[in-house]
Protein backbone atom coordinates (compact mmCIF):
# COMPACT_ATOMS: atom_id res chain seq x y z
CA UNK A 1 0.00 0.00 0.00
CA UNK A 2 1.43 3.36 -0.78
CA UNK A 3 1.91 5.81 2.16
CA UNK A 4 0.35 9.30 1.95
CA UNK A 5 1.96 11.89 4.63
CA UNK A 6 -0.78 14.38 5.52
CA UNK A 7 1.51 17.90 6.80
CA UNK A 8 -2.03 19.79 7.77
CA UNK A 9 -2.44 21.54 11.12
CA UNK A 10 -6.22 22.01 11.21
CA UNK A 11 -7.22 18.29 13.20
CA UNK A 12 -10.81 18.38 11.78
CA UNK A 13 -9.36 18.32 8.17
CA UNK A 14 -6.49 16.19 8.63
CA UNK A 15 -8.58 13.36 10.37
CA UNK A 16 -11.21 13.28 8.17
CA UNK A 17 -8.51 13.43 4.88
CA UNK A 18 -7.06 10.54 6.37
CA UNK A 19 -10.32 8.32 6.91
CA UNK A 20 -11.06 9.39 3.17
CA UNK A 21 -7.74 8.28 1.79
CA UNK A 22 -7.69 4.90 3.95
CA UNK A 23 -11.47 4.59 2.74
CA UNK A 24 -10.04 4.91 -1.25
CA UNK A 25 -6.60 2.53 -0.48
CA UNK A 26 -4.06 4.31 0.65
CA UNK A 27 -2.31 4.42 3.56
CA UNK A 28 -2.45 7.80 5.50
CA UNK A 29 -0.46 9.37 8.11
CA UNK A 30 -0.53 12.25 9.68
CA UNK A 31 1.96 14.75 11.11
CA UNK A 32 0.68 15.84 14.31
CA UNK A 33 3.61 18.42 15.02
CA UNK A 34 5.40 20.97 13.84
CA UNK A 35 8.82 21.22 15.31
CA UNK A 36 10.63 19.26 13.10
CA UNK A 37 9.11 19.25 10.41
CA UNK A 38 11.43 18.44 7.37
CA UNK A 39 13.08 15.73 9.12
CA UNK A 40 9.46 14.05 10.34
CA UNK A 41 8.42 14.20 6.69
CA UNK A 42 12.21 12.89 5.27
CA UNK A 43 12.09 9.96 8.16
CA UNK A 44 8.45 8.64 7.36
CA UNK A 45 9.52 8.65 3.69
CA UNK A 46 5.78 9.31 2.40
CA UNK A 47 5.10 7.88 -1.10
CA UNK A 48 3.61 11.44 -1.58
CA UNK A 49 3.31 14.59 0.49
CA UNK A 50 -0.05 16.72 1.13
CA UNK A 51 1.52 19.56 2.46
CA UNK A 52 -0.61 22.83 3.51
CA UNK A 53 1.25 25.76 2.98
CA UNK A 54 0.09 27.84 6.40
CA UNK A 55 1.50 25.39 8.75
CA UNK A 56 2.94 26.69 12.66
CA UNK A 57 6.28 27.46 12.84
CA UNK A 58 7.12 27.00 9.71
CA UNK A 59 6.29 27.55 6.24
CA UNK A 60 5.19 25.50 3.87
CA UNK A 61 7.14 26.63 0.87
CA UNK A 62 10.20 26.60 2.69
CA UNK A 63 9.63 23.23 3.43
CA UNK A 64 8.54 21.83 -0.11
CA UNK A 65 11.90 23.69 -1.44
CA UNK A 66 13.82 21.77 1.31
CA UNK A 67 12.41 18.14 0.60
CA UNK A 68 13.22 18.74 -2.82
CA UNK A 69 17.03 19.13 -2.23
CA UNK A 70 16.89 15.49 -0.73
CA UNK A 71 13.88 13.47 -1.99
CA UNK A 72 11.77 13.80 -5.18
CA UNK A 73 8.67 12.25 -3.38
CA UNK A 74 5.72 13.83 -5.32
CA UNK A 75 3.98 17.18 -3.44
CA UNK A 76 0.67 18.08 -3.33
CA UNK A 77 0.11 21.47 -1.80
CA UNK A 78 -2.91 22.41 -0.51
CA UNK A 79 -3.98 25.91 0.75
CA UNK A 80 -6.55 28.46 1.16
CA UNK A 81 -4.82 31.25 -0.64
CA UNK A 82 -5.58 30.94 -4.24
CA UNK A 83 -4.08 33.34 -6.54
CA UNK A 84 -2.31 32.69 -9.59
CA UNK A 85 0.81 33.80 -8.31
CA UNK A 86 0.39 31.68 -5.22
CA UNK A 87 0.27 28.67 -7.61
CA UNK A 88 3.47 29.88 -9.20
CA UNK A 89 5.49 30.38 -6.40
CA UNK A 90 4.34 26.84 -5.58
CA UNK A 91 5.10 25.08 -8.82
CA UNK A 92 9.09 27.00 -8.81
CA UNK A 93 9.44 25.77 -5.29
CA UNK A 94 9.45 22.01 -6.50
CA UNK A 95 5.62 20.96 -5.78
CA UNK A 96 3.70 19.14 -8.46
CA UNK A 97 0.06 20.05 -7.93
CA UNK A 98 -1.76 22.69 -5.88
CA UNK A 99 -5.24 22.09 -4.61
CA UNK A 100 -7.24 25.28 -3.07
CA UNK A 101 -9.45 24.37 -0.23
CA UNK A 102 -11.94 23.78 -0.07
CA UNK A 103 -11.15 21.37 -2.46
CA UNK A 104 -13.23 18.93 -4.59
CA UNK A 105 -12.07 15.80 -3.16
CA UNK A 106 -12.55 13.56 -6.89
CA UNK A 107 -9.67 15.82 -8.39
CA UNK A 108 -7.89 15.24 -5.54
CA UNK A 109 -8.31 11.79 -5.56
CA UNK A 110 -7.27 11.43 -9.43
CA UNK A 111 -4.15 13.94 -8.78
CA UNK A 112 -2.77 11.47 -5.75
CA UNK A 113 -3.71 8.68 -7.96
CA UNK A 114 -1.94 9.75 -11.36
CA UNK A 115 1.25 11.15 -9.61
CA UNK A 116 1.75 7.73 -7.09
CA UNK A 117 1.51 6.17 -10.66
CA UNK A 118 3.81 7.85 -12.56
CA UNK A 119 6.21 7.58 -9.16
CA UNK A 120 6.15 4.17 -8.90
CA UNK A 121 5.13 3.18 -12.56
CA UNK A 122 3.06 0.35 -11.28
CA UNK A 123 -0.13 1.70 -12.22
CA UNK A 124 0.85 1.75 -16.00
CA UNK A 125 -0.92 -1.33 -16.87
CA UNK A 126 -2.75 -1.53 -20.05
CA UNK A 127 -5.74 -3.91 -18.95
CA UNK A 128 -7.36 -4.88 -16.22
CA UNK A 129 -8.55 -8.67 -16.05
CA UNK A 130 -11.98 -8.51 -14.27
CA UNK A 131 -12.22 -12.49 -14.58
CA UNK A 132 -15.10 -13.06 -17.57
CA UNK A 133 -13.62 -10.38 -19.73
CA UNK A 134 -10.16 -8.31 -19.96
CA UNK A 135 -10.38 -4.21 -20.24
CA UNK A 136 -8.34 -2.80 -22.38
CA UNK A 137 -7.65 0.33 -21.33
CA UNK A 138 -5.33 1.76 -24.63
CA UNK A 139 -7.87 0.83 -27.26
CA UNK A 140 -11.16 1.64 -24.94
CA UNK A 141 -12.04 -1.94 -25.39
CA UNK A 142 -13.76 -5.06 -24.07
CA UNK A 143 -11.59 -8.83 -24.62
CA UNK A 144 -13.58 -12.24 -24.31
CA UNK A 145 -11.96 -15.21 -25.93
CA UNK A 146 -10.12 -13.74 -28.52
CA UNK A 147 -13.34 -11.59 -29.26
CA UNK A 148 -13.19 -7.50 -29.10
CA UNK A 149 -15.82 -5.53 -29.02
CA UNK A 150 -15.15 -1.80 -29.20
CA UNK A 151 -16.76 0.67 -26.39
CA UNK A 152 -17.41 4.77 -26.66
CA UNK A 153 -15.35 6.07 -23.78
CA UNK A 154 -18.23 7.38 -21.78
CA UNK A 155 -19.23 3.30 -22.20
CA UNK A 156 -15.83 2.26 -21.16
CA UNK A 157 -16.04 5.04 -18.69
CA UNK A 158 -19.05 3.29 -17.30
CA UNK A 159 -17.69 0.01 -17.47
CA UNK A 160 -14.34 0.57 -15.63
CA UNK A 161 -16.07 2.29 -12.94
CA UNK A 162 -18.20 -0.81 -12.39
CA UNK A 163 -15.47 -3.04 -12.09
CA UNK A 164 -13.59 -1.49 -9.63
CA UNK A 165 -16.61 -1.04 -7.65
CA UNK A 166 -17.47 -5.18 -8.28
CA UNK A 167 -20.82 -6.69 -6.29
CA UNK A 168 -21.80 -3.08 -4.77
CA UNK A 169 -24.45 -1.15 -5.94
CA UNK A 170 -23.66 1.74 -7.83
CA UNK A 171 -26.15 4.35 -7.87
CA UNK A 172 -27.01 6.95 -11.21
CA UNK A 173 -26.14 9.36 -9.65
CA UNK A 174 -22.51 7.96 -8.69
CA UNK A 175 -21.92 6.96 -11.78
CA UNK A 176 -23.13 10.82 -13.08
CA UNK A 177 -20.72 12.38 -10.60
CA UNK A 178 -18.09 10.51 -12.03
CA UNK A 179 -18.07 10.64 -15.60
CA UNK A 180 -18.75 14.71 -14.92
CA UNK A 181 -15.61 14.92 -12.78
CA UNK A 182 -13.85 13.19 -16.16
CA UNK A 183 -15.47 16.19 -17.79
CA UNK A 184 -17.85 13.86 -19.66
CA UNK A 185 -20.82 16.05 -18.80
CA UNK A 186 -23.90 14.04 -19.73
CA UNK A 187 -27.85 13.90 -18.37
CA UNK A 188 -29.84 11.46 -17.03
CA UNK A 189 -31.43 10.05 -21.00
CA UNK A 190 -27.83 9.84 -22.10
CA UNK A 191 -26.88 7.99 -19.23
CA UNK A 192 -29.80 5.81 -19.75
CA UNK A 193 -28.92 5.24 -23.27
CA UNK A 194 -25.41 4.55 -22.64
CA UNK A 195 -25.75 1.97 -20.06
CA UNK A 196 -28.82 0.50 -23.10
CA UNK A 197 -25.60 0.48 -25.56
CA UNK A 198 -23.25 -1.00 -23.07
CA UNK A 199 -25.87 -3.94 -22.19
CA UNK A 200 -26.16 -4.80 -26.03
CA UNK A 201 -22.31 -4.79 -26.04
CA UNK A 202 -22.19 -6.71 -23.35
CA UNK A 203 -24.61 -9.37 -24.48
CA UNK A 204 -22.77 -9.51 -27.76
CA UNK A 205 -20.16 -11.43 -25.52
CA UNK A 206 -22.73 -13.40 -23.74
CA UNK A 207 -22.23 -11.09 -20.55
CA UNK A 208 -25.52 -9.48 -20.43
CA UNK A 209 -26.37 -11.02 -17.29
CA UNK A 210 -23.50 -10.05 -15.07
CA UNK A 211 -24.48 -6.11 -15.43
CA UNK A 212 -28.27 -6.35 -13.65
CA UNK A 213 -30.18 -2.93 -12.80
CA UNK A 214 -31.55 -2.65 -9.19
CA UNK A 215 -34.68 -0.62 -9.35
CA UNK A 216 -34.74 2.74 -7.39
CA UNK A 217 -30.87 1.86 -6.55
CA UNK A 218 -28.56 1.69 -9.57
CA UNK A 219 -26.93 -1.08 -11.09
CA UNK A 220 -24.26 -3.66 -9.99
CA UNK A 221 -21.54 -5.77 -11.74
CA UNK A 222 -22.05 -9.28 -10.70
CA UNK B 1 -7.91 88.33 -14.26
CA UNK B 2 -10.05 90.87 -15.85
CA UNK B 3 -9.61 94.66 -15.79
CA UNK B 4 -13.05 96.04 -14.55
CA UNK B 5 -13.01 94.14 -11.43
CA UNK B 6 -9.02 94.74 -10.71
CA UNK B 7 -10.42 98.71 -10.83
CA UNK B 8 -13.32 97.93 -8.55
CA UNK B 9 -10.69 97.03 -5.91
CA UNK B 10 -9.01 100.28 -6.34
CA UNK B 11 -12.11 102.61 -6.17
CA UNK B 12 -10.63 103.23 -2.22
CA UNK B 13 -7.81 103.83 -2.98
CA UNK B 14 -8.82 106.36 -6.07
CA UNK B 15 -11.24 108.10 -3.71
CA UNK B 16 -8.22 108.66 -1.38
CA UNK B 17 -5.97 110.21 -4.21
CA UNK B 18 -8.35 112.63 -5.53
CA UNK B 19 -9.46 113.69 -1.98
CA UNK B 20 -5.63 114.36 -1.06
CA UNK B 21 -5.11 116.33 -4.71
CA UNK B 22 -7.91 118.18 -3.07
CA UNK B 23 -6.72 119.31 -0.13
CA UNK B 24 -3.70 120.25 -1.67
CA UNK B 25 -5.10 122.28 -4.14
CA UNK B 26 -6.79 123.83 -1.13
CA UNK B 27 -3.39 124.62 0.83
CA UNK B 28 -2.03 126.04 -2.23
CA UNK B 29 -5.13 128.34 -2.91
CA UNK B 30 -3.99 131.77 -0.69
CA UNK B 31 -0.61 131.39 -2.09
CA UNK B 32 0.46 132.92 -4.98
CA UNK B 33 1.84 129.67 -6.93
CA UNK B 34 1.95 129.82 -10.49
CA UNK B 35 -0.56 127.82 -12.74
CA UNK B 36 2.22 125.14 -13.50
CA UNK B 37 2.74 124.13 -9.70
CA UNK B 38 -0.96 123.73 -9.28
CA UNK B 39 -1.33 121.91 -12.31
CA UNK B 40 1.96 119.68 -11.87
CA UNK B 41 1.19 118.47 -8.46
CA UNK B 42 -2.22 116.69 -9.11
CA UNK B 43 -0.49 115.21 -12.48
CA UNK B 44 2.92 113.97 -11.59
CA UNK B 45 0.63 112.19 -8.41
CA UNK B 46 -2.29 110.80 -11.07
CA UNK B 47 0.42 109.41 -13.40
CA UNK B 48 2.66 108.07 -10.67
CA UNK B 49 -0.49 106.17 -9.17
CA UNK B 50 -1.16 105.12 -12.61
CA UNK B 51 1.71 103.46 -13.88
CA UNK B 52 2.01 101.83 -10.17
CA UNK B 53 -1.38 100.01 -10.89
CA UNK B 54 -0.50 98.97 -14.10
CA UNK B 55 2.29 97.19 -13.28
CA UNK B 56 0.55 95.60 -10.53
CA UNK B 57 -2.15 94.78 -13.06
CA UNK B 58 0.32 92.83 -15.88
CA UNK B 59 2.26 90.83 -12.62
CA UNK B 60 -1.01 89.84 -10.98
CA UNK B 61 -2.49 89.18 -14.57
CA UNK B 62 0.53 86.82 -15.38
CA UNK B 63 0.28 85.26 -12.29
CA UNK B 64 -3.23 84.79 -12.16
CA UNK B 65 -3.72 83.31 -15.31
CA UNK B 66 -1.13 80.66 -15.34
CA UNK B 67 -2.98 79.34 -12.28
CA UNK B 68 -6.20 79.50 -14.36
CA UNK B 69 -5.27 77.82 -16.90
CA UNK B 70 -2.85 74.88 -14.89
CA UNK B 71 -6.17 74.39 -12.85
CA UNK B 72 -7.86 74.18 -16.61
CA UNK B 73 -5.37 71.58 -17.44
CA UNK B 74 -4.77 69.50 -14.37
CA UNK B 75 -6.71 66.24 -14.06
CA UNK B 76 -5.11 66.29 -10.41
CA UNK B 77 -5.91 69.97 -9.57
CA UNK B 78 -4.75 69.69 -5.96
CA UNK B 79 -1.36 69.25 -7.43
CA UNK B 80 -1.02 72.99 -8.77
CA UNK B 81 0.88 74.54 -5.90
CA UNK B 82 3.69 72.10 -7.51
CA UNK B 83 3.34 73.81 -10.61
CA UNK B 84 3.26 77.55 -10.09
CA UNK B 85 6.69 79.84 -9.68
CA UNK B 86 6.86 81.64 -6.95
CA UNK B 87 5.64 85.21 -7.24
CA UNK B 88 7.51 88.34 -5.99
CA UNK B 89 4.40 90.12 -4.29
CA UNK B 90 3.16 88.93 -0.94
CA UNK B 91 -0.49 87.86 -1.96
CA UNK B 92 0.84 85.29 -4.05
CA UNK B 93 3.23 83.97 -1.69
CA UNK B 94 0.27 83.62 0.53
CA UNK B 95 -2.56 81.96 -2.04
CA UNK B 96 0.97 79.44 -2.75
CA UNK B 97 1.43 78.97 0.65
CA UNK B 98 -1.86 78.29 1.59
CA UNK B 99 -2.49 75.57 -1.47
CA UNK B 100 0.47 73.88 0.08
CA UNK B 101 -0.81 73.25 2.85
CA UNK B 102 -3.98 72.27 1.75
CA UNK B 103 -2.73 70.41 -0.26
CA UNK B 104 -0.14 68.56 2.07
CA UNK B 105 -3.53 67.94 4.56
CA UNK B 106 -5.67 66.85 1.90
CA UNK B 107 -2.56 63.80 0.75
CA UNK B 108 -2.35 63.06 4.40
CA UNK B 109 -5.85 62.40 4.79
CA UNK B 110 -6.72 60.85 1.55
CA UNK B 111 -3.40 58.64 2.55
CA UNK B 112 -5.07 57.54 5.89
CA UNK B 113 -8.28 56.28 3.99
CA UNK B 114 -6.10 54.46 1.54
CA UNK B 115 -4.61 52.81 4.65
CA UNK B 116 -7.65 51.86 5.82
CA UNK B 117 -8.69 50.29 3.34
CA UNK B 118 -5.87 48.12 2.02
CA UNK B 119 -5.76 47.07 6.06
CA UNK B 120 -9.35 46.34 5.86
CA UNK B 121 -8.95 44.47 2.59
CA UNK B 122 -5.67 42.44 3.94
CA UNK B 123 -8.02 41.67 7.23
CA UNK B 124 -10.90 40.35 4.24
CA UNK B 125 -8.87 38.04 2.52
CA UNK B 126 -7.28 36.98 5.47
CA UNK B 127 -10.32 35.66 6.43
CA UNK B 128 -11.69 34.46 3.79
CA UNK B 129 -8.70 31.80 3.79
CA UNK B 130 -9.49 31.09 7.47
CA UNK B 131 -13.04 30.63 6.65
CA UNK B 132 -12.30 28.15 3.90
CA UNK B 133 -10.46 25.56 6.53
CA UNK B 134 -13.74 25.19 8.28
CA UNK B 135 -15.70 24.87 5.11
CA UNK B 136 -12.77 22.17 3.79
CA UNK B 137 -13.06 20.52 7.05
CA UNK B 138 -16.68 20.20 6.68
CA UNK B 139 -16.99 19.19 2.99
CA UNK B 140 -13.91 16.27 4.30
CA UNK B 141 -16.51 15.00 7.06
CA UNK B 142 -19.87 14.86 4.42
CA UNK B 143 -17.71 12.99 2.18
CA UNK B 144 -16.45 10.82 4.37
CA UNK B 145 -20.47 10.27 6.00
CA UNK B 146 -22.45 10.42 2.79
CA UNK B 147 -26.34 10.57 2.97
CA UNK B 148 -28.94 12.58 2.34
CA UNK B 149 -29.16 14.62 5.26
CA UNK B 150 -25.34 15.65 4.57
CA UNK B 151 -26.00 16.05 0.93
CA UNK B 152 -28.91 18.26 1.69
CA UNK B 153 -25.45 20.39 4.38
CA UNK B 154 -23.49 19.73 1.39
CA UNK B 155 -25.24 22.14 -0.98
CA UNK B 156 -26.00 24.63 1.36
CA UNK B 157 -22.03 24.95 1.85
CA UNK B 158 -21.54 25.75 -1.98
CA UNK B 159 -23.31 27.88 -1.37
CA UNK B 160 -21.54 29.74 1.57
CA UNK B 161 -18.53 28.86 -0.63
CA UNK B 162 -20.14 30.98 -3.47
CA UNK B 163 -20.36 33.61 -0.59
CA UNK B 164 -17.13 33.67 0.69
CA UNK B 165 -15.68 33.84 -2.77
CA UNK B 166 -18.00 36.77 -4.15
CA UNK B 167 -16.93 38.67 -0.81
CA UNK B 168 -13.03 38.01 -1.66
CA UNK B 169 -13.21 39.21 -5.24
CA UNK B 170 -15.61 42.14 -4.03
CA UNK B 171 -12.79 43.22 -1.79
CA UNK B 172 -9.99 42.72 -5.14
CA UNK B 173 -12.16 44.54 -7.51
CA UNK B 174 -12.13 47.54 -5.42
CA UNK B 175 -8.49 47.85 -4.59
CA UNK B 176 -6.24 50.26 -6.49
CA UNK B 177 -3.48 47.87 -7.38
CA UNK B 178 -2.88 44.93 -9.74
CA UNK B 179 -4.00 42.26 -8.45
CA UNK B 180 -4.48 40.44 -11.28
CA UNK B 181 -1.65 37.84 -12.99
CA UNK B 182 -2.33 37.62 -16.96
CA UNK B 183 -1.43 34.24 -18.65
CA UNK B 184 -2.26 32.37 -21.86
CA UNK B 185 -5.23 30.16 -20.42
CA UNK B 186 -7.30 27.53 -22.26
CA UNK B 187 -10.96 28.12 -22.43
CA UNK B 188 -12.11 24.37 -22.64
CA UNK B 189 -10.35 23.98 -19.32
CA UNK B 190 -12.03 27.12 -17.06
CA UNK B 191 -15.19 26.06 -18.11
CA UNK B 192 -14.68 22.42 -17.79
CA UNK B 193 -13.52 23.54 -14.14
CA UNK B 194 -16.75 25.57 -13.15
CA UNK B 195 -18.95 23.23 -14.66
CA UNK B 196 -17.39 20.34 -12.32
CA UNK B 197 -17.34 23.01 -9.55
CA UNK B 198 -21.37 23.17 -9.34
CA UNK B 199 -22.01 19.34 -10.86
CA UNK B 200 -23.70 18.11 -7.87
CA UNK B 201 -26.84 21.03 -8.76
CA UNK B 202 -26.58 20.87 -11.92
CA UNK B 203 -27.06 16.71 -11.96
CA UNK B 204 -29.60 17.25 -9.88
CA UNK B 205 -31.46 19.12 -12.06
CA UNK B 206 -30.40 17.11 -15.18
CA UNK B 207 -29.12 19.59 -16.94
CA UNK B 208 -28.24 19.04 -20.41
CA UNK B 209 -24.61 20.47 -20.99
CA UNK B 210 -23.83 20.88 -24.90
CA UNK B 211 -20.01 22.49 -24.77
CA UNK B 212 -18.67 22.98 -28.26
CA UNK B 213 -15.70 24.84 -29.74
CA UNK B 214 -13.82 25.93 -26.67
CA UNK B 215 -10.39 24.57 -27.39
CA UNK B 216 -8.71 28.51 -27.56
CA UNK B 217 -6.17 30.11 -25.91
CA UNK B 218 -7.08 33.77 -23.93
CA UNK B 219 -4.88 35.85 -22.46
CA UNK B 220 -6.42 36.36 -18.87
CA UNK B 221 -6.13 35.41 -15.20
CA UNK B 222 -8.21 32.31 -15.58
CA UNK B 223 -9.25 32.40 -11.55
CA UNK B 224 -10.97 36.29 -12.56
CA UNK B 225 -12.46 33.91 -15.02
CA UNK B 226 -13.53 31.04 -13.40
CA UNK B 227 -14.85 33.36 -10.83
CA UNK B 228 -16.73 35.15 -12.72
CA UNK B 229 -18.31 32.12 -14.79
CA UNK B 230 -19.21 30.43 -11.82
CA UNK B 231 -21.50 33.52 -11.25
CA UNK B 232 -22.83 33.55 -14.75
CA UNK B 233 -23.57 29.65 -14.11
CA UNK B 234 -25.17 30.15 -11.07
CA UNK B 235 -27.55 33.02 -12.41
CA UNK B 236 -28.64 29.76 -15.53
CA UNK B 237 -29.18 27.57 -12.38
CA UNK B 238 -31.48 29.88 -10.33
CA UNK B 239 -33.19 31.08 -13.24
CA UNK B 240 -34.19 27.96 -14.73
CA UNK B 241 -37.50 26.93 -15.77
CA UNK B 242 -38.87 24.81 -13.35
CA UNK B 243 -41.71 23.00 -15.98
CA UNK B 244 -38.62 21.43 -19.05
CA UNK B 245 -35.19 20.62 -18.78
CA UNK B 246 -32.90 23.07 -18.54
CA UNK B 247 -30.29 23.47 -21.19
CA UNK B 248 -26.78 25.14 -20.75
CA UNK B 249 -24.72 26.15 -23.97
CA UNK B 250 -21.48 27.36 -24.06
CA UNK B 251 -19.14 27.67 -27.01
CA UNK B 252 -16.93 30.36 -28.45
CA UNK B 253 -16.05 31.94 -31.66
CA UNK B 254 -12.61 33.52 -33.26
CA UNK B 255 -12.25 36.48 -34.81
CA UNK B 256 -9.46 38.44 -35.82
CA UNK B 257 -9.01 40.74 -32.93
CA UNK B 258 -10.99 38.92 -31.10
CA UNK B 259 -12.95 35.78 -29.03
CA UNK B 260 -16.06 35.98 -27.90
CA UNK B 261 -17.25 33.32 -25.25
CA UNK B 262 -20.85 32.98 -25.76
CA UNK B 263 -23.26 31.31 -22.58
CA UNK B 264 -26.90 30.39 -23.60
CA UNK B 265 -29.36 28.82 -21.21
CA UNK B 266 -33.39 28.22 -21.55
CA UNK B 267 -33.95 29.49 -18.24
CA UNK B 268 -36.77 32.47 -17.38
CA UNK B 269 -35.21 35.71 -19.12
CA UNK B 270 -35.05 39.43 -18.06
CA UNK B 271 -37.74 41.05 -18.84
CA UNK B 272 -37.10 43.69 -21.69
CA UNK B 273 -36.31 47.47 -19.94
CA UNK B 274 -33.91 45.57 -16.77
CA UNK B 275 -31.26 43.83 -19.49
CA UNK B 276 -29.68 47.16 -19.35
CA UNK B 277 -29.58 47.40 -15.21
CA UNK B 278 -28.68 44.33 -14.28
CA UNK B 279 -24.96 45.18 -14.23
CA UNK B 280 -26.01 47.55 -11.70
CA UNK B 281 -24.86 47.17 -8.01
CA UNK B 282 -27.81 46.17 -6.16
CA UNK B 283 -30.04 46.08 -9.03
CA UNK B 284 -32.15 42.47 -8.57
CA UNK B 285 -35.24 43.42 -10.77
CA UNK B 286 -38.59 41.20 -11.46
CA UNK B 287 -36.81 38.13 -11.29
CA UNK B 288 -34.80 39.09 -8.68
CA UNK B 289 -38.15 39.58 -6.12
CA UNK B 290 -39.35 35.73 -7.12
CA UNK B 291 -40.45 34.52 -3.91
CA UNK B 292 -37.59 32.03 -4.04
CA UNK B 293 -34.70 33.82 -5.91
CA UNK B 294 -33.26 35.83 -2.85
CA UNK B 295 -31.29 38.11 -5.41
CA UNK B 296 -28.65 40.43 -3.62
CA UNK B 297 -28.07 42.19 -6.96
CA UNK B 298 -24.02 41.81 -6.47
CA UNK B 299 -23.19 38.87 -8.50
CA UNK B 300 -23.05 40.24 -12.12
CA UNK B 301 -22.18 43.81 -11.12
CA UNK B 302 -18.79 42.17 -9.61
CA UNK B 303 -18.78 40.30 -13.14
CA UNK B 304 -18.78 43.74 -14.93
CA UNK B 305 -16.59 45.94 -12.69
CA UNK B 306 -14.07 42.57 -12.84
CA UNK B 307 -14.21 42.22 -16.64
CA UNK B 308 -13.55 45.81 -16.91
CA UNK B 309 -10.37 45.85 -14.95
CA UNK B 310 -9.07 42.74 -16.88
CA UNK B 311 -9.94 44.65 -19.93
CA UNK B 312 -12.74 42.06 -21.32
CA UNK B 313 -15.47 43.24 -22.26
CA UNK B 314 -19.34 41.74 -21.18
CA UNK B 315 -22.99 42.18 -22.04
CA UNK B 316 -26.04 39.99 -21.87
CA UNK B 317 -29.13 39.25 -24.23
CA UNK B 318 -32.32 38.29 -23.35
CA UNK B 319 -35.78 37.22 -24.14
CA UNK B 320 -38.18 37.15 -21.19
CA UNK B 321 -39.38 33.13 -21.56
CA UNK B 322 -36.96 32.39 -23.49
CA UNK B 323 -33.68 32.86 -22.36
CA UNK B 324 -30.29 34.10 -21.77
CA UNK B 325 -27.31 34.80 -23.32
CA UNK B 326 -24.11 36.42 -22.11
CA UNK B 327 -21.21 37.36 -23.52
CA UNK B 328 -17.69 37.74 -22.83
CA UNK B 329 -15.64 39.29 -25.11
CA UNK B 330 -11.60 38.36 -24.74
CA UNK B 331 -9.18 41.22 -27.00
CA UNK B 332 -6.81 39.68 -29.01
CA UNK B 333 -4.74 42.66 -27.86
CA UNK B 334 -0.88 43.00 -29.45
CA UNK B 335 -0.06 44.10 -25.83
CA UNK B 336 -0.61 40.63 -24.09
CA UNK B 337 1.24 38.86 -26.89
CA UNK B 338 4.44 40.65 -26.55
CA UNK B 339 6.03 37.85 -23.73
Amino acid sequence: MQKILIAEDDEKLRNELKIFLIKNGYDAEILEKFDNTINDILQIKPDLLLLDINLPNIDGEYICKEIRKQSDMPIIIITSRDSEIDELLCSNYGADHYITKPFNIQILLAKISTLLKRSTLTGNQEKINANEFVLNISKNTIEKNEKEIELTRNEFRILKYLVERRNKIVSREEIMEFLWDSESFIDDNTLTVNITRLRNKLEELDLKSLLETKRGQGYILK
Amino acid sequence: MNFHKFIKDKVIQMILLVFAIFTIEIFLLPNNYNNFIRIYIPMILVVTYVISIVIEFCTKRKFYNKIVDFINDLDEKYLIAELIKNPNFCEGELLIETLKQTEKSMLENVNKYKYLQEDYKEYIELWIHEIKIPIAASKMIIENNKNQVTKSIDEELDKVENFVEQALYYARSNNLEKDYYIKKSNLKEIVNECIKKNKSILIEEDTLINLHDLDMIVNTDDKWIMFILNQILQNSIKYRKANIQSKIEIYAEKFKEKIVLHIKDNGIGIKSGEVERVFEKGFTGTNGRLSNKKSTGIGLYLCKKLCDKLGIGIKIESVQNEGTEVIIIFPNSSYVQLD
